[in-house]
């Protein structure tokens, strides 16, 4: 099957959907109610990252839109300020993700934790100047930090355990 | 190959201009819900509602297998564990005499003067579905909501202390704020000096207290209980024991186990406040009694309020005065 067919890429849409509503659900269980300290990894932001990097079609706008819209609002969040980060910083890895193909893995994970950290202090800044209620400048960092360092992880589990290899400029060029 | 094809030279300006457009909408969503909070809060209780239980299938095996493995953890500490029991128990037999003869004092005390209890206070028990978790925001869901009568502003609490208040009503759910949360202030007693203080939380697992009078007056495994000065919480629940932390603060130990939430009785208490109106103004009732508003928006005296109070007709003169004084 080629990367490029739709039904390889229909299946791996279905797919991260599939792992999108699971990460949520995880996310809402009550399991954790009392735990304090670091706070997790947003494996959603890294899934839809790696994901783009690797193979753009997989995760169209309209995907990430709904899926990060719900996250919002399931998670009591601002609704929709998070997904409009999300789908900016999505666009700026696609862009760049020919660079990524040639160069080592060290500057798609620089690129990955660029874009992390400016969507953080983008919210705290959106959230500033609407005179929400922020969250502790110490807490939102560490958050920004996990996340980064996560990445490489969430990229080895979608190359070896979902089989999603970056496409290599030979391939991009063809299209 | 066409399928890539927002790789294409000339598909490329029209994708920015797809992205700048979502990107203004979802701003907009934002400031539709800073703006009108209630009514957005209002969609979300019913996004949550749809989708919550919904989960409660793939719910039940995960947590299960999780309390599971709690349950495996603490096998290996059985004979540990079976001692502190015996001598706790040893101490609770102690206690629960002195509570009997309490009881029955009390009760005689309470027949001598024909205290009669609030029946107001009853409650509807409901489940935990879910936790809004993270060290941001501490929340949990219910399945109880709006058919069950749930209403904005009730107390929760486990079977001992104060867990939080409802903040959220859907139709088959409803979301509460625990105190832990950074959001959550309740007013409170202290006992037995009387102090009242503000419990505030701060996502840490021991809210601050803070606006304390006299803070010599209290000492550390004072009784805490809800104070009732809101409107909202019924006075006298539980809801834990100041305790002095190393950083100088007066906080309070919750006597609720916020780590194993699975029940919770919501204190079928007031009406409460309700939160419909997003943007109401906080004072006096406008405009004041034997005053109305004219055309132009400024405070004249009301003519048929006048002939009713009649006598200090004078008074309201110099009011009307000072009032369009303020109006330039």
């Amino acid at each position: 099957m080629s990367a490029l067919s739709p039904r390889h890429v229909w299946t791996y849409r279905a797919v991260f959907v599939a792992l999108a509503l699971f990460l949520i659900t995880f996310k809402l269980l009550p399991l954790n109610l009392a735990s304090s300290g670091l706070p997790g990894p947003d494996l959603l932001v890294l899934l839809a990252f790696a994901w783009t990097v690797r193979q753009p079609a997989v995760v169209p706008l309209g995907l990430i839109l709904g899926v990060f819209l719900l996250a919002d609002f399931l998670f009591i969040r601002p609704p929709g300020l998070w997904t409009a980060l999300v789908i900016v910083a999505c666009e700026f890895l696609r862009r760049r993700r020919l660079t990524m193909t040639e160069f080592p893995f060290l500057v798609e994970w620089g690129a990955v934790g660029v874009a992390v950290l400016g969507m953080v202090l983008l919210n705290r800044l959106a959230l500033w100047v609407l005179l929400a209620d922020l969250d502790s400048l110490g807490l939102s960092l560490a958050h920004a930090i996990v996340t980064v360092a996560v990445y490489p992880l969430v990229v080895v589990v979608s190359k070896y355990v979902f089989g999603l290899r970056k496409l290599g400029p030979a391939e991009l060029e063809a299209l | 190959m066409a399928r890539d094809s927002y790789d294409d030279s000339y598909a490329r300006p029209v994708r920015r201009l797809l992205v700048a457009v979502l990107v203004l909408l979802l701003l907009s969503l934002v400031l539709l819900w800073r703006i009108d909070n209630p009514r957005v809060e209002r969609i979300r209780a019913a996004i949550l509602d749809r989708y919550v239980p919904n989960m409660e299938w793939v719910m039940a095996p995960v947590t299960g297998i999780a309390r599971m493995a709690e349950g495996f953890q603490s096998y290996t500490r059985l004979f540990e564990q079976n001692q502190e029991l015996r001598r706790e128990l040893q101490q609770m037999r102690a206690w629960r005499e002195a509570a009997l003869q309490l009881e029955q004092e009390n009760a005689r005390l309470l027949d001598l003067n024909r205290v009669q209890l609030d029946p107001e206070l009853t409650f509807v028990t409901g489940i935990v579905l879910a936790d809004s978790g993270s060290p941001f925001r501490r929340s949990v869901l219910l399945n109880v909501g709006a058919r069950d009568g749930i209403l904005d502003g009730w107390a929760t609490m486990d079977g001992l202390g104060v867990v939080g208040r409802i903040s959220g009503v859907g139709e088959r759910t409803s979301r509460v704020l625990l105190l832990t949360d950074a959001a959550s202030r309740i007013p409170v007693t202290i006992q037995p000096s009387g102090q009242t203080a503000l419990l505030m939380g701060d996502n840490s697992a021991t809210p601050v207290l803070d606006f304390v009078d006299d803070p010599g007056d209290v000492a550390a495994g004072d009784r805490i209980i809800t104070s009732g000065d809101d409107g909202l919480f019924p006075p006298g629940l539980l809801v834990g024991q100041v305790v002095f932390t190393s950083d100088q603060l007066m906080r309070a130990r919750l006597s609720a186990d916020l780590q194993g939430l699975s029940f919770m009785r919501v204190m079928r208490s007031h009406p409460g406040t309700t939160l419909d109106d997003p943007a109401g103004v906080v004072g006096p009732p406008w405009p004041p009694a034997g005053r109305r508003v004219d055309e132009d928006g400024t405070l004249v005296p009301d003519d048929a309020a006048r002939a009713e109070v009649g006598v200090d007709g004078e008074t309201d003169e110099v009011g009307a005065d000072e009032v369009g004084a303020v109006d330039q």
